[in-house]
């Protein structure tokens, strides 16, 4: 290919135009030992409300080297990239760039100290070419645009990248790859020295993803540090030389490649208390309710099959973005299944909507509890008769207001829902009040199967705890409940049975007896189970 | 078809198809209308095209925003009633600086809404909304119900609209008309060339990218809505030439059709595309169908609901064809690509969906 052998020229010429020494990279393609760090980020703690996003984090980045960073959800990993790119400012520590302290303001500041960012879905601006959008952030071209010269020096930069790119058309419509090697071709132009990527492999297919690592270790060899978030262990075991793991808001650890291997770094991931959650008292379970076979949506999950018994809880585990949420939309009839097939009772149903989905007896609890679970300005009272409120009409097609309150009563007492009535309005309840009257809502349907989507997710530790024992009393009522969780101690401490989802596939079904902390999450990870390759 | 494509964009079509459907719908008035390939059936359609153009003009660097601007009306009414009476107290006064009075007062009024939208928060659309209603009335107070009056204004101001610059095949070309093509020429060459206003469309095109990547976008969402205010402005004078006669009620309507003439003209109503020479298509369109229908003897509320039911059609086909053209383009793009660099074989790896 011509780019491939125009690949070096060009590409050194753009970095000289753009002043970057070349002495440091090129040639010698590693970071040496005597390599001074280009970026040091030490003691950084960034607190939100009660959550301690991070806390005491110090990392180090060198020229040439890929640093991977890994951890579950909530880890802080994306707490410290916003503060890297200058979206956040840290409560306490310090960043040192080329061993000066630095203040990151804003997103233009991190730009000009030449810290960038591409994320699973890139930022580019649709209308505007992909010569333009190369070039947007630059400060010094004049004020007047020379097309022809913005297109040639756009040409040489995806020319360098090897990417065949029309510089002329909008960016409207292209791949998502296409718009990474977009996003690369800008951080190049914009002189990066630091580059994060969070994700950038999510949506990738793997020709694309092997085409994205040349260009990263293009970049790595040309001297650039690179930040490389992945939930992907045989990426990061690929392309890292050094991998970290957050837990918690903290560092774990910090170890070359050489010496860690998956297992390691994913019992770094997962190592902590599991023990400070009751495992819930399992209950007899009855007959089958729900059985689903290959179930799949287009595009977004596929071949799910699973039981769920009465009394039985599922739990659905995996990392964001796996999936899981999608399946119980597909079984609510929100975003219907493609394909599969649904047996409730015995009976095949294809569920197309949430009324159809209600009137089989499944209810879904939201995980957005304010966007889509609640209409907080609405009382109460006016929340939990909602989904049924045609038991609530007289023969005028009028609400009984006392009928529908002597309800919201019945769950105030039996969910303990502390509040001074139940006409208040929902959005004056602490979280963990909203979600029991989003669940008093639900249980309002007289539902057979529960769906319940991140159900503790931002309420306190009390209300954590009763919640978990108002579903440990649900199942033992005999519904039966699916339980999509991303805390990876309440999915092990509730429930019977635990379903790893990965990608939008599943991966596996453990009992209760052999799910355990490293088991999920290596499933969850996407490593085999036996045979690990160090 | 594919040199076609090479050469024009998705968004030219739509320009092209506008321009013919105007050559239609003059061919088809033409065969409706005795006597309508006249001069004076030119010089009617282009006075009142010009005005037209010159406001959306302005509206189309705010709608590149994403924004809106409802208030132009009111500013055209406010900027010709105030340039009006200062003219008629001093009939010395010069040319240049009478425009300059008018476009001034624009520029400040729409820095009002400006401030409002970038550093207020508010929604555009709400802020132009309640300065729309607040500019005329405060013109209402300000002119105490009293009328600017032609005699009263200089004879220079009241003979410009039939002031020719040059004759061009039977049809003169007025000074107004001139002054309107140099305002496109020059907005168009600015939000072609110009880097900050590439800013507009970036703006429009995702302000949360935008906003990431460090552009200053309250100071280009500000400077948008000077803009329009200032363009009102110059149009205000423009409708002081040609009516003479100013009311309360003068440049009311403008919103609309300025409105109109930009979606029309292929401007994306959720910003990020379109440009100032669109909006001028835009802009003649509405002008020939007025003026037309007018002749036509058919009733000013009919001629309004034509204006809505363009509006609706420009929209839809907005969402329906230029898609369609996209995903031609995209294909086509997609064969050039395959045929210039063939993909590497894959050496047996699994692929991913």
């Amino acid at each position: 290919m011509t780019g491939e052998r125009r690949l070096k020229p060009l590409l050194m010429r753009v970095w000289e135009a753009e002043g970057v020494s070349l002495t440091e990279g090129g040639a010698e393609p590693r970071a040496q030992a005597a390599v001074p760090p280009i970026l040091e980020i030490h003691d950084i703690a960034k607190r939100f409300g009660a959550t301690q996003a991070l806390e005491a984090v110090s990392l180090t980045l060198y020229p040439g080297e890929v640093h991977a960073l890994l951890g579950e959800n909530g880890a802080g990993k994306s707490t410290l990239i916003k503060i890297m790119t200058g979206v956040y400012q840290p409560d306490r520590g310090e960043i040192r760039l080329a061993g000066q302290p630095i203040v990151i303001g804003s997103a233009a500041e991190a730009q000009r100290h030449g810290i960038a960012a591409i994320y699973q879905e890139p930022l580019l601006f649709p209308d505007l070419n992909v010569a333009e959008n190369i070039f947007i952030s630059h400060q010094g071209r004049g004020a007047v645009t020379n097309w022809r010269q913005m297109f040639r020096e756009a040409e040489d930069i995806l020319a360098a990248l090897g990417v065949a790119l029309d510089v002329r058309s909008p960016a409207r419509g292209l791949t998502l790859a296409a718009q990474q090697s977009v996003e690369i071709a800008k951080a190049i132009s914009l002189n990066v020295r630091v580059l994060i990527m969070d994700e950038p492999t999510a949506s990738l297919s793997a020709h694309e993803v092997t085409q994205l690592f040349k260009l990263v270790k293009d970049l790595r060899d040309k001297g650039v540090a690179i930040l490389f978030v992945s939930h992907r262990m045989e990426e990061v075991f690929e392309i890292a030389d050094k991998v970290t793991v957050f837990r918690d808001g903290r560092l774990i650890s910090t170890r070359p490649r050489g010496e860690v291997t998956p297992r390691r770094a994913i019992a770094d991931m997962v190592g902590r208390e599991i023990g400070l959650l009751q495992p819930r008292a399992p209950v007899k379970q009855g007959d089958l309710i729900l059985s689903v076979r290959g179930l799949a949506r287009e595009g977004v999950f596929h071949d799910v099959s699973f039981d769920v018994r009465r009394g039985e809880v599922l739990g659905f585990a995996g990392l964001i973005g796996a999936g899981r949420t999608d399946v119980g939309l597909a079984l609510f009839g929100i975003e219907p299944a493609t394909s599969g097939t649904i047996v409730l009772d015995g009976k095949t149903r294809n569920i197309r909507s949430p009324r159809e989905a209600m009137a089989c007896g499944i209810a879904y609890l939201s995980e957005d509890r304010r966007q889509l679970g609640l209409s907080l300005p609405m009382s109460i009272a006016a929340n939990i008769s909602l989904p049924v409120l045609r038991r609530y009409l007289d023969r005028f097609g009028l609400v009984r207001t006392a009928s529908e309150r002597a309800t919201a009563e019945g769950f105030r007492s039996r969910l303990a829902i502390r509040t001074p009535s139940v006409d208040v309005s929902v959005a004056k309840l602490s979280g963990g009040n909203q979600q029991k009257v989003m669940l008093s809502k639900w249980l309002n349907t007289h539902p057979r199967l529960l769906i319940l989507d991140e159900p503790t997710r931002g309420i306190d530790v009390g209300a954590k705890s009763e919640v978990h024992a108002m579903i440990g009393e649900l199942a033992a009522e005999g519904i039966g409940i699916i339980m999509i969780s991303s805390e990876l101690p309440e999915v092990l401490a509730m429930s019977d049975r635990v379903l790893v989802m990965r990608e939008g596939r599943q991966m596996a079904i453990f009992d209760r007896a052999e799910a355990s902390g490293e088991r999920v999450m290596t499933a969850a990870m996407g490593q085999a189970l036996t045979g690990e390759a160090a | 078809m594919n040199w076609l494509q090479r050469h024009i964009r998705p968004e030219q079509v739509r320009e092209l198809s506008l321009l013919l459907l105007i050559i239609v719908a003059v061919l088809v008035f033409g065969s409706l209308i005795p006597r309508y390939y006249t001069s004076l059936t030119f010089n009617r359609i282009a006075s009142s095209v010009v005005i037209i153009t010159v406001v959306a003009a302005g509206q189309t660097l705010v709608v590149l925003t994403r924004s809106i601007d409802l208030s132009v009306g009111s500013i055209v009414g406010c900027t010709a009633y105030f340039a009006g009476t200062q003219l008629a107290a001093h009939h010395g006064m010069p040319p240049a600086v009478a425009v300059l009075i008018a476009v001034a007062l624009g520029a400040f009024m729409g820095s009002l809404n400006g401030v409002l939208v970038a550093w207020g928060r508010v929604p555009p659309i709400i802020v132009t909304l309640g300065t729309l209603a607040i500019y005329r009335g405060i013109l209402i107070d300000y002119s105490g119900a009293k009328t600017v009056t032609t005699d009263s204004l200089p004879a220079w101001l009241v003979d410009l609209p039939t002031v020719d610059v040059a004759t061009v095949g039977g049809l003169e070309i007025r000074v107004v008309v001139a002054a309107a093509l140099l305002v496109v020429i020059v907005f168009q060459l600015a939000t072609s060339f110009l880097t900050v206003s590439r800013r507009l469309y970036a703006i429009g095109s995702n302000p949360e990218a935008a906003a990431l990547i460090g552009l200053p976008t309250q100071r280009i969402l500000f400077t948008a809505f000077v803009l329009s205010g200032a363009l009102s402005g110059l149009a205000g004078f423009l409708f002081l030439a040609r009516f003479g006669n100013i009311t309360v009620e003068a440049g009311r309507g403008l919103e609309l059709q300025s409105v109109a003439a930009v979606v029309v003209g292929g401007v994306n109503i959720f910003g990020g595309s379109g440009t100032i020479f669109g909006s001028m298509l835009g802009a003649v369109m509405i002008g020939t169908l007025e003026q037309s229908l007018f002749r036509l003897q058919i009733s000013e509320f009919w001629r309004d609901a034509i204006l809505g039911l363009l509006i609706l059609l420009a929209v839809a086909s907005d969402a329906v064809i230029l898609n369609r053209l996209r995903l031609l383009w995209a294909r086509t793009d997609l064969k050039l690509i395959a045929k210039s660099a063939p993909l590497p074989a894959r050496e047996g790896e699994v692929t991913a969906p």
